[in-house]
């Protein structure tokens, strides 16, 4: 098991009345190596449940294991170590730092991982090779396009080989043609076995996904398997 | 994250933004300015005085003694005999009078008027002392003799030139057993002295030395007042000084006249805490404006952590931990003084030799090493004094709240 959550409530405000129940009691396990696409309205609560399964926000209550580690008592330490290493993130908006260029982003998450200086612009050039940005490796976020933009982004969580991809409406902000390119890439990381976390509304982008996790009001309503074309 | 990394991360991210880094630094740039100019000047003011001490000589005591229906010269007997009669302390007295009449030197084809303020520093002056008189002001002897007590006594027309003096009459040549003309007199150049050697004090060698009987006919026969007493030591000088004041109150009273004896030491070290005060004051200005400026980067420091939470917020999701997002805020903050702080040494060495060119008569003033490193360093310290608080607020945000920043 390599996310394993149990009873997990993320509450705001609890106690007054505005509280708002952004996860509500939810329980989950995710394989090594499975692609879910966890879908649900706006405010269903799907992105603080990336957030949370992410290390990015920490749980009101409740139980998260990851990879065997029991995470809601780890220090900001060794949350960083799991954000650097354990987890690639792929935000809507890209997220890029505007004043660096396309290989100095993908390079700073080897960085902090600590990989020597002869290594890192290798692994980054590699991690852009594979999302067919090596050619612009030298360019801002400012001279590219949203799609370059995400691969970009693809690249920076790939840069150190995470086992797991969360993305959070990777295709949100995309045209329909480089959105289908931004998928193709997640498939592909899939099928060398990566775990893939996909956060979406467009139920059309779900179908695509060989498993699929409804949230709504912060419950998770259904949870099934299904067959996909491009397996 | 290793240490150089963080450098250059901040180096960019300085680079990205030049202006507002500029703007930035400004404060630190006049702040260390000011201070590398403030207290290299009052440095080299403190230098250019104790030069000037040096080169007159310590242990030099100042009388002033004047005395109403004093016949003349009597106080100069009394008190030349009074000094003979102190040998242990003393080692010489004169008069020490300036001629302020305008007078005339010729020699040969050249001729000069002492009045000639329009070419001061060419200028020519007579003076008028006592066979002591090279003891007393710290003369050295190039050839020749000094005037001699008989010289004085019998009123002789003879002279001993200042090394000015000397160059401006004589050029090259032994001036010694040849006949200047001051006011048309014949006078017999005796001998001649070193230069004192201090820089913008040309008038210490521009001199003619005469004896001081002929005050009566140069100076309108005013009476004398002004004495120097050369003593031997230190001590000799606080004993003298005691024993003068003593001698001169015997005779001179508030009735009848008025007197002062005082020494160069003191003077010197009167002069040494003044110039410590005036440097501890201004320091304490320029240090007030570095403060302020320091302010400023702290303001812009937590603009900037405002500006940037989303960028910490990334840096944070991609696994940056707090002490890194801390040592990048606070490295960026102390490169931003360090640079300022560059500048602003630069600026301030410039300033300060700018400044010794014309306040302090073409002098080079270059900052001590003291100050300049310590401004530096001053400077990076304010920066990450200054930086920290910035920078404990940037990493304490969870990675959430700071992506959620627009």
């Amino acid at each position: 098991m390599l996310i394993d959550i149990k009873d997990l409530y993320k509450i705001y405000n609890e106690g007054q009345e505005s509280e708002v129940r952004a996860l509500d009691g939810v329980s989950l396990q995710i394989d090594r190596g499975e692609f879910v696409a966890i879908v649900g309205a706006s405010g269903s609560g799907k992105s603080t449940m990336m957030n949370v399964l992410g290390c990015l926000d920490v749980p009101t209550r409740g139980e998260y294991v990851l990879n065997g580690t029991s995470v809601t008592s780890l220090k900001d330490r060794d949350l960083a170590r799991i954000r650097n290493q354990e987890i690639g993130f792929i935000f809507q908006g890209y997220n890029l730092l505007q004043d660096l260029n396309a290989l100095d982003n993908v390079i700073l998450p080897l960085i902090y991982r600590g990989t020597s200086i002869f290594e890192r612009e290798e692994l980054a050039m590699a991690a852009l090779a594979r999302v067919g940005m090596d050619d612009r490796a030298h360019h801002r976020p400012s001279q590219m396009s949203g799609g370059q933009q995400q691969r970009v982004a693809i690249a920076r969580a790939i840069a150190t080989h995470p086992p797991i991809i969360m993305a959070d409406e990777p295709t949100g902000a995309l045209d329909s043609k480089t959105g289908r390119h931004v998928l193709t890439i997640l498939r592909q990381l899939y099928r060398e076995g990566t775990t893939i976390l996909l956060i979406t509304h467009d139920d059309g982008i779900a179908a695509t996904a060989p498993r699929v996790v409804r949230l709504s009001d912060g419950k998770i309503i259904s949870d099934a398997h299904q067959e996909v074309d491009w397996l | 994250m290793n240490l150089m990394q963080a450098f250059k991360m901040a180096f960019k991210s300085i680079a990205a933004k030049k202006m507002r880094s500029f703007l930035t630094m400004l404060g630190i740039i006049i702040g260390v300015a000011s201070v590398v100019i403030m207290v290299s000047v009052v440095q080299g003011q403190n230098k250019r005085s104790m030069e000037y001490f040096e080169a007159m000589g310590d242990n030099k005591i100042q009388v002033y003694a004047y005395q109403r229906f004093e016949t003349s010269g009597s106080v100069s007997g009394l008190l030349y005999e009074y000094c003979l009669g102190m040998q242990d302390l003393v080692l010489g007295v004169t008069p020490q009078i300036d001629v302020w009449r305008e007078i005339t030197i010729r020699y040969g084809a050249k001729s000069f008027n002492t009045n000639d303020w329009d070419r001061w520093e060419d200028r020519l002056s007579v003076v008028l002392g006592s066979d002591q008189y090279g003891v007393c002001n710290n003369y050295t002897l190039g050839s020749g003799r000094e005037l001699s007590f008989l010289d004085i006594d019998k009123s002789n027309q003879v002279c001993v030139l200042g090394a000015g003096a000397k160059a401006k009459l004589f050029d090259f040549v032994d001036p010694v057993g040849e006949t200047i003309f001051i006011n048309n007199q014949p006078f017999l150049v005796v001998g001649w002295y070193e230069s004192i050697g201090l820089d913008g004090w040309n008038e210490l060698d521009n001199m003619i030395l005469l004896p001081y009987t002929f005050n009566r006919t140069l100076n309108d026969n005013q009476q004398i007042t002004q004495y120097v007493v050369k003593a031997k030591s230190a001590a000799a000088t606080t004993l003298s000084i005691a024993k003068l004041k003593a001698f001169l109150g015997g005779f001179i009273t508030d009735d009848n006249g008025y007197y002062d004896v005082s020494s160069n030491n003191d003077w010197a070290n009167q002069m040494q805490e003044q110039n410590l005060m005036q440097s501890l004051v201004l320091g304490a200005i320029a240090g007030i404006s570095l403060l302020v400026g320091g302010i400023g980067i702290m303001n812009i420091m937590l603009v900037t952590v405002t500006e940037r939470t989303r960028e910490i917020g990334i840096r944070k999701a991609i696994g940056a931990e707090r002490k890194s997002i801390i040592v990048q805020f606070l490295i960026e903050a102390a490169v931003i003084c360090g640079i300022g702080g560059a500048i602003g040494i630069t600026l301030g060495c410039m300033g300060a030799l700018i400044a010794g060119k014309f306040l302090l008569q073409g002098m080079i003033l270059w900052p001590s090493m003291t100050i300049t490193v310590g401004a530096f360093t001053f400077s990076v310290v304010l920066g990450v004094v200054f930086g920290l608080y910035p920078a404990i607020k940037a990493s304490s945000l969870q990675p959430v709240e700071a992506l959620r920043a627009e």
